[in-house]
């Protein structure tokens, strides 16, 4: 039987999907010719809805963005709008925000983990990076209440001080994780299956990276170093010490382990800022009805995902005239059809567990 | 004196009964022992509330399987979609008539055998029947008049056959050994030596074992019919009892392999170091309890495979077994066909 | 590592049996599944359950109808009208709507709210077959527990 060129529905439905995503693919005799996504299943209308909510309003619905992420997206708008109005966040709401904003990305990166591998067909690795990823969410549970859609980072700073109990919480749950991460690296680095899997596949090169607008870990797996929180350092991320992992294959596997490695440099992130954490406020004193004047402002922030920008265009009034959200996974989905390409089917959703896409983030 | 009535009539239909039982049972265990075991190893408990410990939960799936709608395609081949899961149970089922369960025992002047049929040629009727279940694949994948279907068909008859070789290459070695294609006699055989056979053939059994998974389309072999792959494989367009057929012959083969892998290489129905007078009150456990033990280790280790490991891309199984498996398995062949022809 | 160790680890399987042990060892581990709802994990003190209004300790209520909590929700999830009595200090309200489909959880108006009056409660037991009961009236409010999972049921519709 010979194959011309098939065209393959990767349904919106789809158990590997992360999301609503659909993917038109054009296959040759299993070999991938052309990709195209089609989005906006989950578009809520995100932007336009915050032009008629006040700042303070607009926080709590950031969450739902990067869904698996809440406290990056919260982070994100929270500095444009400081940014925009000219509000200084006392040192050590800076710091408190890097241990949520730590905490999270290892919440989303283990997540992804299990999502990667049962994508691919470790089914126990999924329960493990889920049932470490819950003891994170307890900690924001007992923080604010809430373990998916946090509002945890408020303009001016974060709700709530941390008392010695709920740093220590945060210390043993730290002290817990290197062992799981152990066990996942153990059934995942050296076997065989996975290294068949994701060596060689979804290879994309430094340049077209950054001529795709590729972020993220996806980038660095390139063995491009460019890492926000490094190279524009935002919230006092400059105090702190940690290295940027890199890659070089820029394969499925070079972005597991850039992942897995950046999970580890997260644990020790913590640690350092819980170890130091500086006394004095931990929220600025912001307005009961913040009016901000004229004026535009765009800030990017390293979200677990990628690189994540809030532009917003004020008003004078206490809503913004414009929010426009530059999503990382948007951006690295776009790459997917490059990267496909000569791979076989079967890989297409491999390489898109690589990319770490949310469909909240994407279609807004 | 056993009146022929029942001697030649009773108790081979008896038999017949249980050759279709068997399996059955095997297999509603297996279901349950599945999910509680993938279950623990990840960290949670698994079915537990239908009946006791969930042991009820298989016979629920049942109910639920026969109450769906039976949907056949306008456009789709009628005798052959039907007929699919039909040949798939068949074949499998057949094959365990040539099975031994363990040793014959004695009821009075009687000797009842614990198998339905006995050949000379046991295992390559064995081998052989199995391997028919290859053309309901076929059939079920382009009797759904859909691509997807015919796809995951194609692979899953491209993986079945391929694999067949490296395992009729082992089996050869065990042959080999036991001078014998019997079964009853491979076990007796490795009693008379006092060893069993995986431990003098052990790349025979690893290379068995290994093509043994990916003949019943287990993990990580199972690409033709994994839920997160494109291509859901060949029982996509089959609904309720016809479905629950597909899926009841894949764990009754992975019974039949677990069989053949204990009967071959672990000593049937024998008791661990069989000519070992230091273990000998091994023996006062019956031949048979031995072996479901046996099996029931063999069961475990599919279900623990399938809970560790990703799953190997289509051509990556196709290169294993051509490149490595086949090489292997004629090398292990010379090498035992050379050792015993010198000793 | 040595090309002999890397050809003695591929032979002899080595990564194979490392991840098998892993999960062998998790079969052997301590499950983390609690059987609900037979053994319920209490949330946290400030988990963000379902907004309910409070009383003070000699059994007023605490809420002074000052629409704070209805300017700070983006939503749209409350309806407020105060009135102040003859001779009393604060306004009261004579009509407080607030919608449970509405809500996000964000927590805004439990922050504004001058007199703590509107609180999360720890109850996440919310779920109902009729939009109608997610439409809260003044004195069901008030409603805990036992009487607000009878008010959800929907065996007495407002």
């Amino acid at each position: 039987m010979a194959f011309k060129e098939i065209a393959l529905n990767m349904g919106p439905q789809h158990p590997s999907t992360h999301g609503v995503l659909r993917l038109k693919l054009a296959v040759d005799n299993e070999v991938v010719i052309s990709l195209e996504p089609v989005l906006g299943y989950l578009h809520r209308g995100m932007e336009k809805l915050w032009e008629n909510l006040t700042y303070t309003q607009i926080v709590p619905l950031t969450d739902r963005l990067d869904y698996l992420a809440a406290l990056s997206n919260n982070l994100g708008f929270v500095l444009a709008v400081e940014k925009l109005a000219g509000i200084e966040v006392p040192k050590r709401g800076q710091v408190l925000r890097v241990v949520l904003a730590e905490l999270q990305r290892l919440a989303s990166h283990l997540a992804w983990v299990g999502f990667q591998a049962n994508d691919i067909g470790a089914m126990s690795v999924l329960l493990y990076g889920f049932e470490a990823r819950e003891r994170i969410l307890d900690l924001f549970e007992e923080y604010v209440g809430a373990r998916l859609t946090v509002h945890g980072i408020r303009i001016g700073g974060v709700p709530r001080d941390f008392d010695p109990a709920f740093v220590r919480k945060i210390e043993r749950t730290l002290d817990g994780l290197p062992a799981k991460l152990r066990d996942i690296e153990l059934l995942l680095n050296e076997n065989r299956i996975w290294k068949e899997r994701t060596q060689g596949v979804g290879v994309i090169t430094a340049a077209e990276a950054v001529d795709f607008g590729l972020t993220g870990p996806p980038l660095r797996a390139t063995g491009t170093r460019w890492d926000i929180r490094k190279d524009v350092p935002y919230s006092s991320y400059e105090d702190f010490e940690f290295d940027v992992p890199l890659g070089s294959a820029g394969d499925v596997y070079d972005r597991y382990l850039v992942r897995m490695e950046e999970m580890r440099q997260s644990l020790g992130i913590v640690r350092q800022a819980l170890a130091r954490l500086p006394d004095g406020d931990f929220t600025a004193k912001v307005p009961r009805i913040l009016r901000i004047p004229p004026a535009e402002v765009f800030h990017t922030i390293e979200a677990p995902k990628g690189e994540l920008g809030f532009y917003i265009r004020s008003n004078g009034t206490d809503k913004p005239e414009r929010v426009k959200m530059k999503s990382p996974s948007f951006i690295n989905l776009m790459s997917l059809a490059h990267m496909s390409r000569g791979n076989l089917f079967s890989d297409v959703i491999g390489i898109l567990g690589s990319l770490d896409i949310v469909l909240g983030e994407i279609d807004k | 004196m056993m009146s022929p009535f029942l001697a030649d009539g009773l108790i081979p239909l008896a038999k017949i009964l249980a050759v279709i039982l068997y399996p059955m049972l095997m297999v509603i265990v297996m279901i349950w022992l599945e999910r509680r075991i993938v279950a623990w190893i990840q960290g949670r408990i698994g079915p537990n509330r239908v009946g006791f410990q969930g042991i009820l939960q298989p016979f629920a799936d049942a109910v639920k399987l026969f109450f769906k709608e039976d949907i056949v395609q306008r456009r789709a081949d009628r005798f052959l979609f039907n007929i699919s899961p039909v040949l798939v149970m068949f074949s499998t089922l057949l094959a365990f008539c040539f099975l031994p369960l363990g040793e014959p025992f004695r009821i009075g002047d009687y000797t009842l055998t614990l198998w339905v049929a006995r050949s000379p040629v046991g295992l390559l009727l064995v081998l052989g029947l199995s391997s028919i279940s290859v053309f309901g694949v076929i059939f079920g994948g382009w009797a759904s008049n859909s691509k997807y279907p015919l796809l995951g068909a194609l692979r899953s008859v491209v993986q079945v056959l391929s694999y067949e070789i490296p395992v009729g290459l082992t089996v050869l070695t065990v042959v080999f050994l036991a001078r014998s294609m019997d079964l009853v006699r491979i076990v007796e055989r490795q009693q008379e030596s006092g060893v069993w056979y995986g431990f003098l053939l052990p790349v025979s059994f690893l290379v068995f074992w290994i093509s043994a998974i990916a003949e019943t389309n287990r993990a990580p072999f199972d690409l033709p019919e994994a839920e997160s792959e494109l291509v859901a494989g060949y029982h996509t367009e089959y609904s309720g009892m016809k479905f629950a057929f597909f899926y009841m012959a894949e764990y009754a083969h992975m019974v039949l392999a677990s069989s053949l892998v204990v009967i071959l290489f672990f000593g049937g129905w024998l008791p661990p170091f069989p000519g070992v007078k230091a273990f000998a009150f091994f023996g006062a456990v019956p031949g048979f309890v031995w072996y479901l033990v046996k099996i029931m280790f063999f069961l475990y280790l599919y279900v623990w495979i399938r809970a560790t490991f990703p799953r190997y891309r289509f051509d990556s199984l196709i290169r294993l077994v051509w490149k490595w498996l086949i090489p292997l398995s004629l090398v292990n062949l010379l090498v035992v066909a050379g050792l015993r022809f010198l000793l | 590592m040595s090309a002999l160790k890397r050809l003695f680890r591929k032979i002899f399987l080595v990564d194979i049996l490392t991840g098998l042990a892993v999960t062998l060892r998790y079969y052997f581990s301590k499950k983390v599944t609690v059987p609900y709802p037979e053994k319920v994990l209490p949330p946290p003190e400030r988990f963000r359950g379902i907004l309910r209004l409070y009383r003070n300790d000699r059994g007023e209520p605490l809420c002074i109808a000052c629409k704070a909590c209805q300017r700070a929700c983006g939503q749209g999830c409350f309806d407020i009208e105060g009135k102040r009595e003859e001779g009393a200090k604060t306004l009261r309200p004579v009509k407080f709507d607030w919608r449970l489909d509405r809500c996000s959880f964000c927590g805004l108006c439990v922050e504004v709210c001058p007199t703590a009056a509107i609180r999360f409660s720890r109850e996440f037991r919310l779920s109902t077959l009729d939009r109608g009961e997610l439409a809260f009236s003044h004195e069901e409010m008030y409603l805990e527990g036992e009487a607000l999972q009878h008010r959800l049921c929907g065996a007495c519709r407002p």
